[in-house]
């Protein structure tokens, strides 16, 4: 097998893994912090795609400010969302599930009533495509993944190095003893669930124009955010990310090899790998 | 003298009133209501939109005129449309609450291959007229009386189409195709893969995707570096299909483009963007503001447009000639008893939207139960499809004869 083909498909999975890493990412925040699974977390990456559409392909606005519009829609539902449902529902994980689940289903069937059940496109934002040997990759999915690495890079800082960000790890670590320390637990919890959202919305954002936008567009990336996740470690932000990489390995060379629809089944037989030999992931704490 | 006359009057009016009950009743006015499945979401819901409207269409003419006159009755017909989602299983419990809870004896239009099987496993027992879009070799045989397929398969379609390539574009040498891994899919691979290596094609790739994939990079990097002079995205959903070639093109792809069980271009147009869907060749669609067309499917597509501010594809117009055939086959048996209407339909040529048409292929399927009409082969430039060729499929060529 030629090593172009290689990298070539290698290419492939980290360009998209790179995105689902920004869903896993939001949802693990939520989870850390709220000690919630959000079922509907994919709903506000199609929440994202949507505001893309309507900023960047329908009022012609141009794609970065729509991108950041659509970031603050979503993170704006977000804070709906926690201050409405999820506040009442934190650490009863079982009652969150459910909830979620109703949401999901909300969420879809709102955006199919109000958008339409069709797939709306969205034009491309970068055209041309980059050459280098036998390699070949989009402007448009390099500018995606530079997008989806420099988010990655701006959450990283600010939940290491901002005040706000310290106090959403000391929740996350230990709610009780964050409050005793003068932590707002409500408005910590708030901010965690809108930034989550956020970064489902970007993603969204950024894969509307590669694909296409449509309800239920919300459904894959979140099941591959959860392998990520189940693969990283629940709540853990670098296992998210070296999650997400493995992903992209495995379905990108698996594509070789196997068909499209073993690829799908590689990514849970990777989870199933992990579970045996390490339950709480790679990166998980017991 | 005024008293007696005064008799006579109710006499009169008494002889009126029994005269008034002796006289032929008008028709009575009763409702047969007709199923309509279909995708109406997901990735395949342009499918079952088309289904759902050609289907609204026909009704609503019926209705309007007064309903459907059978025997000495009128129908109006009333529509009971459910959405599977391209699902076999929701295709299976839909076409159960049609047949057991709504008690339909007509099911007219559904789409995607391995919903149309499941669907058959409760039509067929039953005995209730099914017809179909569906691209599934098994879906017609004389195991499934009740079934037919209102719009021309891949088999009817790939073998004319490529021969047309074979002629037109002798350039072409090797080809690739691609379909989604259901039944439709499958059988389109099947049917173009015989077709072109019949014809002496090279046929380079033959791959699968399953529905709903929205990233065709990794199976379209194996598939283009066997360097394919053709990409067929054969049974591929309009929304995919643009995908597919919106993705080929980004990795470099510059070669021809067919779309063999293609339909609504409009949609495909949409999702590829003008430069990626340029070139491509379908020869089941139908332009219905071409001249290659019958005068009938323009006429559809005008007041198809004016009332769904959309252009019709082929899925449109054929569940429209389904309920123009099927509707005009009960008033030919004078019934709507099912085998009275079976026996009807296949009796004589129907006079439809498509022109002449006819209701045949026994000799691809065993049983004539697929509806038979001249096809037209269009491309898509500057962003419309327009139409360069009518051919005929192998299966009306011989019926000619």
């Amino acid at each position: 097998m030629p090593i172009e083909l290689l990298v070539q498909a290698l290419l492939n999975g980290f360009a998209l893994a790179l995105v689902y890493v920004l869903v896993a990412l939001g949802l693990t925040l939520i989870f850390s912090i709220l000690e919630i699974i959000n079922f509907a977390h994919g709903e506000f990456y199609m929440l994202g795609g949507y505001a893309t559409y309507f900023g960047f392909a329908l009022f012609g606005l141009p794609y970065f400010p729509t991108l950041l519009l659509a970031i603050v829609v979503v993170g704006l539902a977000g804070v709906v969302a926690e201050r409405l449902i999820f506040r009442h529902l934190r650490g009863k994980t079982l009652n969150a599930f459910i909830v979620s689940l109703g949401l999901l289903w909300v969420l879809q069937s709102a955006a199919q009533l109000s958008f339409g059940v069709l797939d709306k496109s969205v034009p491309s934002a970068f055209s041309g495509i980059i050459r280098a040997g036998g390699i070949i990759i989009s402007v448009e999915r390099f500018v995606v993944v530079l997008a989806a690495v420099g988010l990655i890079a701006v959450l990283y800082a600010f939940l290491q190095w901002s005040r706000v960000g310290r106090a959403m790890r000391a929740v996350a670590q230990d709610a009780d003893g964050a409050a005793l320390q003068g932590v707002n637990i409500e408005f910590v919890s708030m901010l965690g669930f809108a930034i989550g959202c956020a970064l489902a919305g970007a993603a969204g954002g950024l894969l509307a124009p590669v694909f296409a936008v449509s309800p239920p567009m919300g459904a894959l990336p979140v099941v591959k955010a959860f392998i990520i996740i189940i693969v990283g470690g629940m709540g853990s932000l670098p296992g998210a990310v070296l999650g997400g990489l493995l992903l992209g390995t495995v379905e990108g060379i698996g594509s070789l090899f196997f068909g499209s629809a073993a690829v799908n089944v590689l990514g849970f037989l990777m989870v199933i790998a992990v579970l045996l030999v390490r339950p709480r992931g790679l990166f998980g704490v017991a | 003298m005024k008293r007696q006359g005064c008799r006579e009057w109710i006499v009169g009016l008494a002889a009126l009133v029994a005269l008034g009950t002796a006289a032929p009743a008008p028709a009575a006015e009763k409702t047969l209501e007709i199923g309509v499945l279909g995708p109406l979401s997901g990735g395949a819901a342009a499918y079952g939109v088309e289904l759902a409207r050609g289907a609204e269409m026909r009704a609503d003419e019926i209705n309007k005129a007064g309903g459907l006159k059978v025997g000495g009755d009128v129908y109006r017909i009333k529509l009971i449309t459910y959405d599977h989602k391209a699902s076999a299983a929701d295709a299976a419990t839909a076409a159960n609450k049609l047949v057991f809870q709504d008690k339909v004896k007509y099911i007219i239009g559904n789409a995607v291959g391995a919903t149309c099987n499941a669907v058959q496993t409760v039509t067929e027992p039953q005995k209730v007229m099914f017809a179909f879009v569906c691209w599934g070799t098994k879906n017609l045989g004389p195991d499934k009386p009740y079934s037919f397929r209102s719009m021309l398969s891949q088999w009817e379609a790939a073998e004319p189409f490529y021969l047309w390539m074979k002629e037109k574009r002798p350039n072409i040498k090797k080809v690739a195709v691609i379909s989604p891994n259901d039944t439709s899919g499958l059988d389109t691979n099947t049917a173009v893969v015989k077709a072109a290596k019949g014809l002496g094609f090279d046929v380079v790739a033959d791959e699968t995707y399953e529905r709903g994939t929205k990233d065709f990079y990794p199976i379209l990097t194996k598939m283009l570096a066997k360097k394919p002079d053709l990409l067929d995205v054969a049974a591929a959903p309009p929304g995919e299909a643009g995908l597919i070639l919106k993705q080929a093109v980004e990795l470099g792809f510059k070669g021809a483009k067919g779309w063999t069980a293609g339909v609504n271009p409009a949609t495909l147009i949409n999702v590829a963007g003008q430069e990626a869907a340029e070139g491509v060749w379908s020869p089941v669609n139908v332009n219905v503001k071409s001249d290659f067309v019958d005068p009938k499917v323009r006429k559809f597509g005008e007041e198809y447009e004016k009332r769904y501010k959309e252009v019709p594809g082929v899925i449109a117009v054929a569940n429209y000639g389904a309920f123009d055939v099927f509707t005009k086959a009960m008033q030919e048996a004078g019934s709507v008893e099912t085998e009275k209407v079976l026996a009807a339909l296949t009796s004589r040529p129907y006079d439809t939207v498509w022109g002449k048409l006819v209701i045949g292929a026994k000799e691809t399927y065993g049983i004539d139960r697929q509806f038979l009409y001249p096809v037209v082969i269009s491309e898509i430039r500057g962003g419309k499809a327009v139409d360069i060729e009518q051919v005929l499929p192998a299966a009306l060529k011989a019926l000619k004869k």
